[in-house]
């Protein structure tokens, strides 16, 4: 079953008097528990394609279901509930809280969604551990490596359980012992929750951890390349 | 919960920066507090500690024929019934006061001399109050009531040296009494009092029984009240309003017998407007309407003249019972005119109001004996007969109640004037200068805020343009847009609430210390906005509340807008912010 449909994608950003088009009409179906990578090169149009899939940007024209909801009719009160409940995002450059610490940056998505302190507590707990950071609890981010940061922002989004992670360029900050580390992560919490992981690069390295590869040039899906 | 730890935090983040606008606000608070408090201490100076000795906060003042100097009425009872009773009133005091003109040792000087109820047992409010108003330098206030010594009196310091006297050496002094006749007396100085109030450096106190005394009042009598009530600024002028309604005056009568024959004597009214209107209702059979009008004469109905066998020109004798004093007044007046048709009634003797007053005030007549027939004017007597006394309209004002007084020595008022009036009407000028005082606080207040609005608007749009991709995060994450605006709103308030709070402690400080220093202000006017030489604060609560509530409203207020702004973001262009 299909956890991601797209038709007809097109987005556009006007610059100054012109209007660029970063989609040019994407095609794409995802299925659940997949583990895909987005690969392609800078300003190929990845960034944007992930961003309309995680609620976060708004298509120019064609059609979106995430989790078998048409996205693109929806108010943002609306959008923000699926971003919260469907979704979890990984960013480049980790996007933490700063001043909260470990285990409050990873149960901040539950105490959004109205869960009791103490469950989402426990949920944190849970998962600072599966991503090997029970000691390092009540620490700050900016008292943790670049790799600890991103096991965090791995953690508060698979927190909720969502349908969807999307990660943008996740090891792009990372040397390469610490990205690979992170995608053996990703790729066991893929196993582990079954959760639906889509994640982009332009590092051929990290192709391999992918079952399968989508690869995006000028704003157009090239080619389905096999599974790794 | 969520929101308000990290609005906590977020506000520890940037330190420096929010203790900068933090003190600011502290310092605007500190500053609105201690304005705030010394307005409502010149207030409070003012309405209890210089009106109510002044001219109360409610005064009812009394002239007799339109002497502005005799300021007395003859039925003190009456009066005061109307005014006891009203759970508003703190404090009643007849004003009973003189200038007089004052020999000491070696020079001479013009004197207030007042009195004061030495009698009296006061609150502890009052006490402090009154110590606080008037000192005492030497001597104490009960040696007012002194008996070794003749006529005790205490004496403002700086008068005092002026006389040049000290305790216990004598004062001369000359003054007029109540009816116009030149005094004398002595004084014996019991005590020196000290006060920062201009109005109050030339007075001398003494027993207030004693003072109406020598001014010729009858313990019957009464001089104008002063009233000090709860709250003035707001019941003032309704408590006066239910006062006046209390005095208005009935029919002026004297039940008299006329040569063994009762009767009831009447005064008309003889200003213009009156005397023509009496022409037309009564007729006479004998005597001129010249004779009528003058001062000295009775006008009879003809059925009692005839009773009594007099006609225009003969005598009648006239006796009544007194109210105050047990022997009947008695009186031998000459018959001007009989009244044929017209009258006001079989047995009423009319009397010019001018002779009537003398009669009526002079010795103010019992009521009617048991059973006797009582009177009542009717049909147009009801307006030309002299009334108990004449109610002044109550006036707004202080230019409403000037002109009230100058229509007062136009018309020539043959009878006691009754005027109830407030501090409104009597003591604007004062009050004006406690609105021009609020004025000036209220626009140091109003550009200090402009100064905080600035740093507050600043300071937010710097915090979101530095946590621009921070909202991006929390926006991709799931936080409603709501909440983020409520975040900032949240960071504001928190930082209003905790400068509010450094402010009140800094505005008592400040307010503490101002209220230690010592002014010498002697005969600068301004000395009298101080107590015992010292500034004076008064934090009320709702002050307090008022400006703190006031300040969180303007900070929350203006952050709104940026708050709402930093909402409004698009999760994506945030996310890809830099700088």
């Amino acid at each position: 079953m299909n956890i991601i449909e797209i038709k007809g994608l097109k987005k556009d950003y006007p610059l100054g008097a012109t209007i660029v088009p970063a989609l040019r009409g994407v095609d794409l179906e995802v299925g659940e528990g997949d583990f895909m990578s987005i690969i392609g090169p800078s300003g190929s149009g990845k960034t944007t394609l992930l961003n309309i899939i995680g609620c976060i940007d708004f298509a120019t024209s064609g059609l979106v279901s995430v989790g078998g909801r048409e996205i693109t009719a929806l108010n943002d009160r609306q959008i923000t509930d699926i971003r919260l409940n469907k979704i979890g995002f990984i960013f480049q450059t980790f996007n933490l809280i700063p001043v909260l610490d470990v285990l409050e940056n990873i149960e901040f998505p539950l105490l959004l969604m109205k869960r009791s302190a103490a469950e989402a507590r426990k949920r944190a707990e849970k998962l600072v551990e599966e991503v090997g950071l029970k000691e390092y609890a009540a620490h700050r981010p900016a008292e943790l490596s670049g790799g600890q940061r991103q096991r965090v922002a791995i953690a508060r989004a698979l927190v909720t359980n969502p349908d969807i992670v999307l990660a943008d360029e996740p090891t792009a900050n990372l040397d390469s012992v610490t990205g690979a580390s992170i995608l053996e992560l990703m790729r066991r919490m893929n196993e582990i929750e079954k959760t639906t992981f889509i994640f982009s690069t332009h590092d051929a390295n990290v192709l391999k951890y992918a079952r399968r590869i989508v690869k995006i040039k000028d704003g157009l899906i090239e080619k389905e390349p096999v599974a790794a | 919960m969520l929101l308000l730890r990290l609005s906590l935090r977020n506000l520890l983040r940037q330190k420096r920066r929010n203790i900068l606008l933090g003190s600011a606000m502290a310092i605007g608070v500190a500053i609105l507090i201690t304005a705030n408090s010394f307005s409502h201490g010149i207030s409070d100076i003012m309405f209890n500690k210089i009106m109510r000795y002044v001219t109360g906060h409610v005064a009812v003042r009394f002239n007799e024929r339109g002497g502005v100097m005799r300021e007395i009425f003859r039925d003190r009872q009456r009066v005061w019934d109307a005014v006891k009773g009203e759970p508003l009133i703190e404090e009643a005091d007849e004003a009973i006061g003189t200038f007089s003109r004052a020999i000491g040792n070696g020079r001479s000087d013009n004197i207030m001399l007042i009195g004061v109820d030495t009698r009296k047992t006061l609150s502890a409010k009052a006490i402090k109050e009154l110590e606080e108003s008037f000192r005492m330098a030497e001597g104490k206030w009960e040696d007012l009531r002194r008996t070794d010594v003749e006529n005790p009196v205490i004496v403002a310091e700086e008068k005092a040296r002026y006389l040049n006297v000290k305790r216990g050496d004598i004062i001369r002094v000359r003054f007029r009494s109540m009816f116009g006749q030149d005094q004398a007396a002595r004084l014996t100085v019991v005590g020196i009092s000290r006060n920062d109030n201009i109005f109050m450096q030339g007075v001398v106190f003494l027993d207030r029984d004693r003072a109406k005394d020598l001014l010729g009042f009858r313990p019957w009598e009464t001089g104008s009240i002063n009233i000090t009530i709860k709250d003035p600024q707001k019941n003032a002028r309704a408590l006066a309003d239910r006062i006046h309604s209390r005095l208005r005056p009935g029919t002026a009568i004297i039940y008299a017998s006329a040569g063994g024959r009762p009767a009831q004597v009447l005064g008309f009214r003889t200003d213009d407007a009156n005397k023509e209107k009496l022409k037309g209702v009564m007729k006479l059979s004998s005597g001129s309407w010249d004779k009528v009008l003058r001062k000295d004469g009775v006008v009879l109905p003809a059925a009692l003249a005839r009773q009594l066998g007099v006609s225009a020109g003969g005598k009648i004798r006239l006796a009544y019972p007194r109210k105050f004093e047990t022997a009947p007044r008695e009186a031998v007046l000459t018959v001007t005119a009989v009244c044929a048709s017209g009258c006001p009634g079989p047995a009423a003797v009319l009397l010019n109001d001018a002779g009537f007053y003398d009669l009526y005030y002079e010795d103010m007549p019992a009521g009617p004996a048991a059973g006797a027939r009582t009177f009542s004017a009717e049909g147009p007597w009801a307006e030309l007969l002299a009334p108990e006394w004449v109610l002044l309209n109550r006036t707004n004002n202080t230019d409403d109640y000037k002109k009230k007084y100058q229509d007062i020595a136009k018309n020539k008022w043959k009878g006691t004037t009754i005027d109830v009036s407030t501090m409104y009407e009597t003591a604007s000028d004062i009050l004006k200068m406690e609105g021009v005082l609020n004025l000036i606080t209220v626009s140091a207040v109003l550009v200090l805020f402009f100064i905080i609005l600035l740093g507050v608007v600043n300071t937010l749009r710097m915090t979101i343009r530095e946590r621009t991709r921070e909202i991006g995060t929390v926006r991709a994450i799931g936080m409603q847009r709501r909440d983020v605006r409520n975040m900032f709103l949240l960071e504001t308030l928190l930082l209003t609430l905790f400068s509010s709070a450094a402010g009140l402690l800094l505005g008592f400080a400040v307010m503490k210390g101002l209220a230690l220093i010592t002014f010498h202000p002697h005969d600068n006017p301004l000395g009298m906005l101080l107590v015992n030489g010292h500034l004076y604060f008064l934090p009320t609560f709702s002050g307090v509340a008022g400006s703190v509530l006031l300040i969180v409203l303007i900070a929350v207020g203006t952050a709104w807008f940026p708050a709402r702004r930093a909402a409004q973001l698009s999760p994506a262009k945030a996310l890809g912010h830099f700088g």
